[in-house]
């Protein structure tokens, strides 16, 4: 017999031997288990809940939620840091060079 | 008791009916998980979720498919579901061990004896469930509902919710790719001799 159809008888074989096959039996006290499992399963949504978020697709779209709130936060901080920075500097130049008019009141009650 | 009175008594929360039916129906739960996932432990497994899944929603069975059609098809989809869950774990458990610098055992791939099959048919068998795992799913449900389970072309069509010639067809394509896989894995284990 060649090499060829050697093979394909053995792929036969192997195709027919679930041909007279036994059905599997479950294991014993699987009553009792399917019970425990379900006064289980009552207690722990908290872990329903965590596998949930756990999960790669939700994981992943919380951290690009909080990534996006951080640079939401850092670009108004950017801008808002802008306009004070124009208003302190506006402050300083009037304070150096007195910009205000002196009155009467101001020539004649100088600080020390 | 017949079977709607049974399922009657479930869908009124009748402890007792659960018990007559986990008792009626376990092998048939328990072997068709086995023929899926081929792991006595996560067939067990998928058993108990089936059983839990029929408690819990046996009362949007309307009884328009048989009761042992429903109870088939949410099987497979539980399997099919821990199945995908596997491979996810098997995926991270992958990227984790990259970044692992401890040396881990490494796992081989598991070697399925189904306990159904005749002693002198193990070793044919266990290369036949070898090769299973690389068909498309929808042609290794119905090979297993059909050679496993017994089931006839017309029921795994109702199982499968799809046509008679479409099982027809998915069973004889299987057939095609098994033999296909198996000359190819006699054919490597000719050339290591």
């Amino acid at each position: 017999m060649s090499n060829i159809e050697n093979i394909n008888k053995l792929a036969e074989e192997a195709l027919s031997s679930v041909d007279s096959i036994k059905r599997a039996t479950a294991k014993p006290f699987l009553l009792t288990r399917i019970h425990a499992r379900m006064n289980k399963e009552t207690v722990s949504l908290w872990e329903k809940a965590g596998w949930y978020i756990s999960r790669p697709v939700v994981a992943f779209a919380g951290l690009c939620l909080i990534l996006l709130i951080n640079a939401a936060v850092i670009v108004s901080k950017n801008s808002s840091t802008q306009t004070t920075n124009v208003e302190q500097t506006t402050q300083a130049s009037s304070d150096e060079f007195s910009y205000t008019v002196a009155t009467i009141y101001d020539v004649y009650n100088n600080q020390p | 008791m017949n079977q709607p009175d049974l399922i009657a008594q479930l869908q009124q929360g009748d402890e007792q009916a659960f018990t007559k039916l986990v008792e009626e129906w376990q092998d048939m739960v328990y072997n068709t998980a086995l023929g899926i996932v081929q792991n006595e432990e996560d067939a067990d497994d998928i058993t108990q979720e089936v059983f839990i899944q029929v408690y819990q929603s046996i009362s949007s069975f309307k009884g328009i498919s048989k009761f042992s059609t429903w109870l088939y098809r949410i099987t497979v989809s539980k399997a099919l579901d821990h199945e995908k869950k596997k491979k996810r774990k098997k995926r991270f458990g992958f990227v984790q061990s990259l970044f692992n610098n401890q040396d881990e055992e490494i796992l081989l791939p598991a070697v399925f004896d189904h306990p159904g099959v005749e002693l002198e048919k193990k070793e044919k068998a266990r290369e036949l469930f070898n090769v299973l795992k690389n068909i498309p799913d929808k042609q290794r449900i119905a090979f297993t509902l059909h050679k496993l389970e017994g089931k006839s072309h017309q029921e795994v069509a109702e199982i499968m919710n799809t046509t008679l010639f479409a099982v027809e067809s998915l069973i004889s394509r299987a057939k095609a790719n098994l033999k296909k896989e198996l000359i190819k894995y006699y054919g490597t284990l000719k050339d290591t001799i």
